[in-house]
């Protein structure tokens, strides 16, 4: 199977707002290579993850969710937690996407402002701020299916490379190698502002 | 370059009367924002949110939340601006 077979594969995922958008309209993520990837955000492996799929949405991503009791703080309420799982999900994959870096979130803030109620329709929109420095600064908002806003988040990311990132991680040589070569797919397909972002590793992981 | 204290209100003036859907001439800088007419908390937190995106600053809660009127939102927003501009 070529990287672009993996990339458009479809997944049976648990999120009902993300089965609403079709295969051809979410993007397929780099990590869709690794056939057994288990992030709790964007996995459609992962049965306790919150399987979220992404469009794109201007020069930013788009993510349309709806949670269930699995998810419940009080009772009918989303746990506020993993708000800032949805945002630092969409604003980390934006990142990958655009600079084909392996980016770690290194601070994020939410500001809420609404209860996310559960089985409720909402929408996720995340851009990036600024790029050009030591670390890729984002924000992303989340609104409800009818408009009103519900919550915000900035975060900052700092971007490595896979080869300096991969020690941190559990992949053996075949999976970097096919990762490798969808990063590279993924950004020559998504990078829309390549004079923003650096394509270079900003720092190494020891 | 600097934002005067009165800038900021005439800006947030038209946040907090576009929120609850108020002319701002109807919108006092010193009236007591939680007991303007239809200005309820999570009014207040969308009014702080749009502030924050629209400057990219992030407001302390404490402070934010201390403030009664648009008045001492703005001296917030202005105090903030200062420091992100000193870093």
């Amino acid at each position: 199977m070529t990287v672009e077979d993996h990339l458009v594969k479809h997944h049976v995922i648990e999120n009902p707002a993300a089965q609403d958008q079709t295969v051809e309209d979410h993007i397929g993520l780099p990590w869709y290579v690794l056939e057994d990837y288990r992030c709790f955000g964007c996995s459609p492996h992962n049965p306790h993850g919150i399987q979220l799929r992404f469009t794109h949405h201007g020069d930013g991503l788009r993510t349309a969710f709806s949670l269930g009791r699995a998810h419940e703080s009080y009772p009918g309420v989303v746990h506020g937690g993993l708000l800032g799982v949805i945002a630092d999900e969409i604003m980390g994959n934006l990142v990958v996407l655009r600079t084909g870096l392996i980016p770690f979130t290194t601070g994020m803030r939410l500001r809420y402002v609404l209860p996310v109620i559960v089985g409720g329709g909402y929408d996720c929109v995340a851009k990036v701020r600024d790029g050009g420095g030591q670390l890729v600064h984002t924000e992303a908002e989340i609104r409800e299916d009818g408009g009103a806003l519900v919550a915000t988040a900035t975060a900052s990311y700092q971007t490595v490379s896979l080869d300096a990132a991969h020690a941190r991680m559990s992949l053996d040589t075949s999976e970097i190698d096919r990762l490798r070569r969808a990063l590279a797919a993924r950004t020559a397909t998504t990078a829309t502002s390549p004079g923003t972002l650096s394509e270079e590793p900003h720092v190494s992981v020891d | 370059m600097s934002v005067s204290t009165d800038e900021l209100i005439s800006e947030i003036t038209g946040i907090v009367a576009e929120e609850l859907g108020l002319s701002p001439d109807a919108v006092s800088p010193d009236a007591d924002l939680r007991a303007v007419e239809g200005a309820d908390s999570v009014k207040v937190l969308r009014v702080v949110a749009r502030i924050e995106r629209s400057h990219d600053v992030e407001l302390e809660d404490e402070e934010v939340f201390g403030a009664s009127t648009i008045r001492e939102v703005a001296e917030v927003l202005k105090q903030a601006l200062t420091e992100t501009a000193a870093v």
